[in-house]
């Protein structure tokens, strides 16, 4: 074989590597979306062909499940965390970003190390509190403890883009008598707009999926889309087309939000740890 | 205002934030976990009882043993077959070019998906009559044909291993190419030049620059897994018998369902302990740079 029949071969074999590893990535996802359009009879069977239809999506929304219900409450929870927790670490970050403080280090290795408490153990003190307090099954309770997740991984991940802005022109700006907060205000904000979005995003994410928290605290009024699809477990079984059609409720949207910051989606994730 | 009175009025919100929503609950479950903490008795959150929740976790409960044992397993099992599985995916797909970036910007569909869901999906998957990961197992593996996955220990505690590397190889994946990216193409093909072999260039020179970047991702990723609860509990909720219980699903039965907030605030820093080492060891990457 020459060197360059060598090459085509090793090509083939990795593009066909390639497509086996994207056909396990995707069929779990697929087999969702063809399942939420086969009717009950047809979704406990393997067949690719059927005849499609939208009963399914018409019976989640309606009783005994109202799953747009659960649908406005993860919304309302999840835009309200984003909502405190993106302004309150803007702020923070550009502090711990472009000032030397008393505590920094410590401040940022405590945000850092937060991040890492497993949500078991925090959910337990606040079930006590919030039963206390009549906050058990509220959106405010949800609220109150996503922030706990949300807050560490918004505020390092928006320090390191205002790392990455260069402090010159706020300086220059600060020696034409412009103040500091104006500074912040017409100079960092505007250049961090992509960073702020890229980690409204991520918390968003975080908090529609966030399960443990939602479990333990809801029950009724402000039960979320993931535990909604605890509905779908009957008595005879799992109703597996109206798992589906939930499920694609559920990711469908992330999916899209995931799409839009899919550059930063990574450096989001590991926080600049990895570059 | 004077920057030395705002930058301390900037920090303050987010601070109070975490301290209010992740220190105080850590401080308090610590305290829990000191007292007989039962739910529906008033009074015993605060009826101090010593180390009896940690010695009774530790010397009288084969359950916690055999949490602890799963979770070991569990997670040696997750990040090494992550890891490994996304470095090879992630050689593969670095060089780039249209189908292989096409191929990463479909990774991050798995990982914006909820891990709840990923139970869901997984359950469904390995469903023995009409689970289409079942059937191809089935054809690959004759035995394997029909079996219940789910009521079988090793069986139910492959699918939720498998459940887990599926979802976490997608970002492992991006990660890595990330790093190995970074490599600077010279010295890989300087290596090339003097003849190195493929298997050699990956050993010598590929490897050792990204071993920075793998343990970050190794560390990670363990710290993911030792908390695993979402997909455990909509895949086998722990089953069959106490096959599949993790730590945190332990921890939630034995606080949520048994109402005995004291015993699984102990058990929960017993888990905290291990986190410690393994932030620490991140924290120690992340300030390298600093």
């Amino acid at each position: 074989m020459t060197g360059k029949q060598k090459k085509k071969l090793m090509n083939a074999i990795q593009v066909t590597l390639i497509l086996i590893a994207i056909f396990i990535m995707l069929v779990p996802i697929l087999w969702i979306f063809l399942a939420a359009f086969k009717n009950h009879i047809d979704v406990f069977q393997l067949k690719l062909l059927f005849t499609p239809t939208l009963e399914n999506f018409k019976s989640v929304f309606a009783p005994p499940y109202y799953l747009g219900r659960k649908l406005v409450n993860s919304t309302i929870v999840a835009l309200v965390t984003v909502l405190i927790a993106i302004p309150a670490a803007t702020t923070a970050a550009y502090a711990f970003s472009r000032f030397r403080m008393v505590g920094e280090t410590a401040m940022l290795v405590t945000v850092l190390a937060t991040q890492f408490v497993p949500a078991v153990v925090i959910i337990l003190p606040f079930f006590v509190m919030f039963r206390d307090l009549g906050l058990l099954d509220t959106r405010l309770g949800l609220i109150i403890v996503n922030l706990a997740i949300v807050m560490p991984f918004a505020i390092w991940m928006i320090k390191g883009f205002i790392d990455g802005i260069p402090i010159d022109t706020e300086e220059a700006a600060m020696v034409d008598g412009s103040s500091r907060v104006q500074v912040i205000r017409n100079i960092v904000l505007p250049m961090a707009a992509p960073g702020l979005l890229t980690a409204g995003i991520f918390c968003f994410i975080i908090s529609w999926n966030e399960f443990l928290f939602a479990l333990i605290l809801t029950n009724r009024d402000s039960v979320t889309l993931p535990i909604g699809l605890a509905l779908f477990k009957a008595e005879e079984g799992d109703l597996w087309n109206l798992l589906s059609a939930a499920g694609i409720i559920i990711m469908v949207p992330m999916f899209i939000l995931a799409l839009i910051i899919r550059n930063y989606f990574v450096q989001g994730m590991t926080m600049g740890a990895v570059r | 205002m004077k920057d030395n009175t705002l930058k301390y009025l900037l920090v303050m919100p987010a601070v109070l934030v975490v301290f209010a929503t992740a220190i105080w609950p850590l401080i308090e479950s610590l305290r829990l976990s000191f007292t007989v903490g039962r739910l529906n008795r008033p009074g015993s959150l605060d009826q101090y009882l010593g180390w009896e929740n940690y010695s009774w976790a530790m010397l009288y409960e084969p359950a916690f043993w055999n949490s602890v044992q799963v979770t070991a397993i569990y997670t040696v099992v997750t990040v090494g077959l992550t890891t490994l599985l996304a470095l090879g995916l992630a050689m593969l797909l670095v060089p780039g070019g249209r189908l292989r970036s096409g191929v990463q910007t479909l990774l991050i569909l798995p990982f914006a998906m909820s891990p709840a869901l990923i139970g869901v999906s997984f359950r469904f998957m390995f469903n023995p009559e009409f689970g289409l990961f079942d059937a191809f197992f089935g054809v690959l593996i004759p035995p394997l044909a029909d079996v219940s996955w789910l009521a079988n220990p090793t069986l139910a505690f492959s699918v939720c291993v498998m459940a887990d590397v599926w979802g976490w190889i997608p970002f492992l994946t991006l990660v890595l190419i990330g790093g190995l990216a970074s490599i600077p193409r010279d010295t890989i093909e300087a290596a090339q030049v003097d003849g190195a072999g493929g298997w050699r260039v990956f050993r010598d020179v590929t490897l050792p620059q990204l071993l920075p970047v793998l343990a970050v991702v190794i560390i990670l990723k363990s710290i993911f897994s030792l908390k695993t609860f979402d997909q455990i509990y909509m895949l086998t909720n722990g089953g069959p018998g106490t096959a599949t219980q993790t730590l945190s699903h332990y921890i939630y039965f034995n606080g949520m369902k048994y109402g005995q907030i004291g015993y699984a605030s102990s058990v929960a820093w017993l888990m905290v302990i291990p986190m410690i080492f393994l932030t620490y060891a991140y924290a120690k990457f992340v300030f390298r740079k600093r």
